[in-house]
């Protein structure tokens, strides 16, 4: 009997130390899926390590002790102690088990809600795990399902749509002032973390020639150098406003670093390119009156949180259309697993009628051998014929009874009707 | 225009309606997936026109059978063939919401029109006035596209300003596509416009040697190559870009659309044949 099991840990149950312990674990074990067959009722199985969850996918015989034994294996792996299991692990069975996969693939247990990486990561995980013939027919269906649903989610909903961080919306923002980022010019004024982060990103969806300026001269030589860029004194910022595209600002100054004088006096060296200035400092750094100037475009730390506030409330309204489309594809599934049930017995009762055709056949060989070979074929076309339609009824009620419920109780009769396990 | 035709025609101008709907139907829900699907729907548009015109150039039976219906066919073919190819390069299609209504316009009012109701003077028949006529028709659509981009900057511009960041700023193209749709539109068209102008003036000068100069459509094409020249010197030489561009671009094209009609249905002119 097929039982889908899960047991693992992730962000939300587990502290970071347990989760970093069982993530080395994992990357020190060779083979880890392979392995896991080897425990007592276990018969397909495959893990997956992420730095926010690891989990055991497995199908176990339903009577075992398998369950338990995956848990001992996760502590021993993790090398935690039995106490902390009850508070972190989990262990989902059948459809919990789906579904949670499901949820996990379509990237709705995530930390960040819609991030594209955790599909990636399941995908790596089924391909070790067929690499390690760790997989079989439940389990291949299974995870093929848990793709397919993520691809829907992510093309049905609006789940991954728009960014939920604050230099994620300012790359968003710039790519609908600029089309492409590509070769532009960059200017960070401040070196703090977080206009390196805002920075880095700007950086990777193509934005070059990187300046930066700062109070202190070996901050920002430490930061240019990271991008490849350039240095320069605060001093020299009018002259540099006028050759650049993107301006970050995250100063601790008290008083505005570039006015309104500034940008408006620019404007013509710049030939009147598209200038966008994000502030992202506490007080202020850029003057709001710049954001009124033609082609000038303006937005501060609050301005990219409430973009960020309205995306994170659109992804929880999109969550709910996932949800859904999660439980039809944990319903098709189980409604596969439960046919497939039914299906050794449909195929040893057909094996059954064979044999009795074949016997009956070879007993009445001596007549048979009379007749032509026309009548010998119609001969045998009607007896076929005959199985197949006494065989119709219980195959079909077998295939239709397992679809709606556990095949278990009909399945029995079947095999004491037809004495199929003597 | 024979039967085969007026099917194409037909056929165009409802793929145009759903097209429009279409367009209309992406900003209201703002998919892009509509205005995608829209686009298609006017490469049919476009497809249906060409072979309309193939038909009418197999069928070519001398000067006498072309007439208005046919002028505004192939502008409505050149509008939909400029934008398609536009949408090879960059990725805005829903800069159709101000096209396929245009080609509609067309389309309406070339099945309105009696096929001959006004022919082509006989001895302006030729090659170089057909040319002089590509051109010139050619160098006006790539300016309405100019201001097409124009009025889509304002839009997204006033989005992004406003931080009313949603789903109608996510569905319109980046500002710096428009503003680079707006420059190819007038580099390209005052290139072929100027082109036919000339072309136009010289045939008329030398070899017509009829009454031109004063004719009103001539005097309003004139006045196109003026404003729109004006702006393409602006964003040249002086710089200008983004807003202002965008402001005259829209202004030019309301002023010049609004005289376009009065020119066509109140003045009497040479070019009333198209």
């Amino acid at each position: 009997m097929i039982m889908i099991v899960l047991v693992g840990l992730n962000h939300k149950t587990a502290p970071l130390d347990v989760r970093e312990r069982l993530f080395a674990g994992c990357q020190e074990t060779t083979h880890l899926s392979g392995s896991l067959l080897s425990i007592d009722g276990v018969t397909e199985a495959l893990y997956l390590s992420t730095c926010n969850r690891v989990e055991i996918v497995a199908n176990v015989e339903e009577d075992s002790e398998a369950r338990a034994a995956l848990k001992d294996y996760l502590i021993r792996l993790g090398v935690l102690s039995s106490g902390d299991v009850g508070e972190f692990l989990y262990l989902h069975e059948g459809e919990e088990a789906i579904r949670h996969l499901f949820r996990v693939a379509a990237s709705l247990d995530s930390l960040v809600m819609g991030e594209a990486q955790i599909l990636g990561q399941v995908k790596d995980a089924y391909r070790q795990a067929l690499a390690e013939n760790a997989t079989g027919v439940a389990l291949n269906r299974l995870m093929h399902r848990a793709f397919r649903t993520a691809k829907r989610v992510r093309t049905e909903t609006g789940i991954a749509a728009n960014p939920v961080s604050v230099s994620f919306a300012a790359v968003e923002l710039a790519k609908k002032i600029f089309g492409t980022l590509g070769g532009k010019k960059l200017l960070v004024i401040g070196a703090g973390e977080m206009a390196e982060l805002a920075c880095t990103h700007l950086a990777a969806n193509g934005a070059e020639k990187i300046t930066v300026a700062n109070r202190s001269a070996a901050q920002a030589v430490a930061l240019a150098e990271k991008f490849h860029g350039r240095a320069v004194g605060l001093g020299a910022l009018d002259e540099t406003l006028g050759d650049t595209d993107i301006v970050i600002s995250s100063t601790g100054s008290p008083s505005y670093v570039i006015t309104e004088q500034m940008v408006a006096g620019c404007l013509r060296k710049r030939k009147n390119r598209l200038l966008f200035l994000i502030d992202i400092a506490v007080p202020r750094d850029i003057d709001p009156a710049c954001g009124k100037l033609g082609n000038v475009f303006l937005y501060n730390i609050d301005d990219l949180q409430s973009i960020v506030d309205e995306n994170i409330k659109n992804r929880k309204r999109e969550a709910i259309k996932a949800e859904a489309i999660v439980a039809e594809e944990v319903a098709n599934y189980t409604d596969w697993l439960r046919e497939l049930e039914a299906v050794p017995t449909i195929v040893s009762l057909r094996r059954k009628a064979e044999g009795i055709v074949d016997r009956e056949m070879g007993k009445a060989a001596a007549w048979l051998g009379a007749l032509t070979d026309g009548e010998r074929e119609k001969v045998e076309a009607l007896v076929n014929g005959i199985v197949n339609k006494i065989l119709h009824g219980p195959v079909t009620a077998m295939k239709e009874e397992s679809a709606q419920t556990r095949a278990q109780d009909i399945v029995a009769a079947a095999r004491q009707l037809f004495k199929l396990d003597d | 225009m024979s039967s085969t035709e007026t099917v194409f025609l037909m056929q165009a101008l409802t793929c145009t309606v759903l097209a429009v709907a279409g367009y209309l139907l992406s900003i209201l829900v703002k998919r892009v997936l509509v205005a995608k699907i829209s686009t298609w729907i006017l490469a049919a548009v476009f497809a249906f026109l060409t072979a309309n015109l193939v038909v009418a150039a197999v069928n070519w039976e001398g000067w006498d059978q072309i007439g208005s219906r046919h002028y505004l066919v192939f502008y409505a073919w050149a509008i939909a063939g400029i934008y398609l190819g536009f949408q090879l390069k960059t990725k805005t299609r829903v800069l159709g919401v101000f096209i396929a209504p245009l080609i509609l316009l067309l389309l309406l009012a070339a099945v309105g029109l009696a096929p001959n109701r006004s022919l082509l003077p006989p001895e302006w028949r030729g090659g170089l006035t057909t040319v002089h006529l590509v051109l010139s028709v050619a160098g006006e659509v790539l300016f309405v596209l100019a201001s097409a981009a124009g009025a889509m900057f304002l839009m997204q511009n006033h989005l992004i300003k406003n931080k009313t960041q949603g789903k109608m700023s996510r569905l319109l193209p980046s500002l710096g596509d428009l503003d680079r749709i707006n420059f190819i539109g007038l580099a390209w068209g005052f290139v072929l416009l100027t082109t036919g102008i000339i072309i136009g003036s010289v045939y008329a000068v030398f070899v017509w040697e009829g009454p031109w100069a004063s004719d009103p459509r001539v005097i309003w094409s004139f006045a196109v190559w003026v404003a729109y020249g004006f702006l393409l010197h602006q964003r040249l030489a002086i710089g200008w870009k983004g807003v202002r561009v965008a402001v005259l671009s829209v202004i030019i094209f309301v002023l010049l659309a609004v005289s376009a009609v009065v020119v066509r249905f109140c003045l009497p002119s040479l070019h009333s044949f198209i």
